[in-house]
């Protein structure tokens, strides 16, 4: 999990451009959204969807029921990533 | 002859993910201006004024009663520099009295046709102090194609994503809802744009996604099936105010590409609930534009309120308090009650209650908007449901092959809150 976390953690620091970010710097709990979090906006969940297609064959298939669970934080990201290779 | 036409800056919804559209007004009225006079546009929400810069003319576009204040001091300031001002735009209409003051010349009512005489007496130094045309239209037919070519379009781009431009097919508006103006400013007799030059400028605009400004499409059932079927060829996808509630016109919208819808909720009516889903049901977004602090609103009304919008499974809440506006039945009623506890016209940007709530204290009212974003947001981040709306676009242009990807060079654009 711990793995999966860091790597994620660079992948969203590169995918989203984000300059002057170390993985170090994202607290894998803390939301995604809204003030006080990581602060995303709705062109980062399209990103992160991409990127979650992309990198690990992940389609969101249904974003209305599961998205914000799936995006709540890195942590839960992570967690729908373990959970669907699983299956 | 150099006219810098300015649109002042306003404040922004407070609660709403701050966004920058190209305006309308200003691009609409460039086109009543000759066409080989140099034009410089400045955009003040995302640029800064160059008051030095040599224009000799000015012109201040001003849509809203929050940018009026601002209007007058950019106007105060070239004045002080010995250029001359002029004022146009809704809100110079509403405010025309106090806009007076501060201009050389405010213009009144819709330009076509009528600006070769103002430039004519400016040229000769003959500006009238007023030009009236409040209530004598021009022939709809003669509204040109909007100037968009004054745009400075990368401002109006985040992280590569083109905003989308705004577009009119028709002029004023049979109703005469209680808290709006249009009535006042462009009639109750609703003006159709012929189809003809409607499709011709939407086929010349260099976006596949719009925001069709018009008051209501609802009019006139015949004329809006006509423009929907129009469209359909043109594959662009589009934001509107709202549709009527029939069978075909939907799937016609929904064809021609209907987007998402501009609904006015103020009540948990059958009728509200019906209208979201029958849009929802031709695959057509809404987002609800949802005004508190009416009349009869208690606060438990508010909260079912909020509580209803969750359960119509609206896409995106945008909250606002009543405001009265001047020249709208909402200003009459309250101004005539002595209700009205702030004329500052900087206060009006529909977050800040300026009148005497009849069910509750203007504090209480002001906390209900406040807490309204908070609940309506609180499972489903704004973030998450504007990009649940941008997919759904994504996923009409995948299918009809119109899609067209990020501008990767312009990935890393943000826009910021302007400081005020």
């Amino acid at each position: 999990m711990e793995d999966l976390i860091l790597k994620l953690k660079k992948e969203i620091i590169d995918q989203l451009q984000m300059e002057g970010i170390a993985p170090e710097d994202l607290d894998a709990e803390a939301p995604l959204f809204g003030e006080g979090g990581v602060g995303l906006d709705s062109i980062d969940v399209l990103e992160l969807v991409v990127l979650l297609d992309r990198n690990y064959g992940m389609k969101i298939r249904a974003p209305k029921e599961e998205g914000p669970k799936i995006f709540y934080s890195i942590k839960t990201i992570a967690e729908y990533i373990l959970d669907q290779q699983k299956k | 002859m150099k006219f810098t036409l300015i649109y002042p800056k306003w404040k922004k919804l407070r609660g709403q993910t701050e966004f920058h559209l190209p305006p309308h007004g200003p691009v609409v009225f460039a086109a009543t201006l000759p066409r080989d006079m140099e034009i410089a546009f400045i955009d003040e929400n995302l640029e800064t004024i160059d008051f030095n810069d040599q224009a000799d003319l000015v012109g201040i576009s001003m849509m809203l009663t929050s940018q009026v204040k601002r209007g007058w001091e950019i106007a105060d300031e070239y004045r002080k520099r010995g250029v001359k001002a002029i004022c146009g735009g809704i809100a110079t209409m509403l405010h025309s009295e106090e806009t007076s003051l501060h201009a050389d010349a405010i213009f009144l009512g819709e330009a076509e046709g009528r600006m070769e005489q103002v430039l004519n007496d400016f040229r000769n130094n003959r500006l009238r102090k007023v030009y009236d045309y409040l209530t004598d239209f021009p022939p709809i037919a003669s509204v040109g194609m909007a100037r968009r070519d004054i745009l400075k379009r990368q401002l109006y781009n985040y992280k590569g994503i083109q905003m989308v431009d705004l577009f009119h097919a028709s002029r004023g508006c049979r109703f005469d809802c209680y808290p709006c103006c249009m009535s006042f400013v462009g009639g109750r007799e609703f003006r159709p744009r012929p189809i003809k030059k409607v499709v011709e400028e939407l086929t010349a605009i260099d976006n596949n996604r719009l925001y069709i400004v018009d008051n209501s499409l609802s009019q006139d059932m015949a004329w809006e099936k006509q423009l929907f079927a129009e469209m359909i060829p043109l594959k662009k996808k589009w934001c509107c105010h709202p549709i009527d509630d029939h069978d075909e016109v939907l799937d016609l919208a929904a064809q021609a590409g209907a987007w998402f819808v501009y609904q006015a909720i103020f009540d948990t009516s059958d009728f509200i609930r019906n209208r979201v889903k029958r849009y929802h049901d031709f695959g057509i977004g809404v987002e609800g534009t949802i005004l508190l602090g009416l009349d009869h609103h208690t606060e438990d009304d508010i909260h079912r309120l909020i509580d209803f919008l969750l359960e119509i499974e609206l896409d995106v809440a945008e909250f606002t308090v009543l405001t009265p506006f001047p020249h709208t039945r909402a200003f009459a009623d309250l101004h005539g009650e002595g209700r009205i506890l702030s004329y500052d016209w900087n206060d009006y940007t529909c977050d800040q209650v300026v009148f005497q709530p009849k069910q509750m204290s203007p504090e209480r009212l002001q906390d209900l908007y406040d807490e309204a974003w908070k609940i309506f947001y609180r499972d489903k981040p704004q973030a998450y449901r504007m990009f649940e709306l941008f997919k759904r676009v994504i996923d009409k242009e995948m299918v009809d092959g119109s899609f067209q990807g990020q501008q990767r060079t312009q990935k890393n654009r943000k826009f910021g809150r302007v400081k005020l």
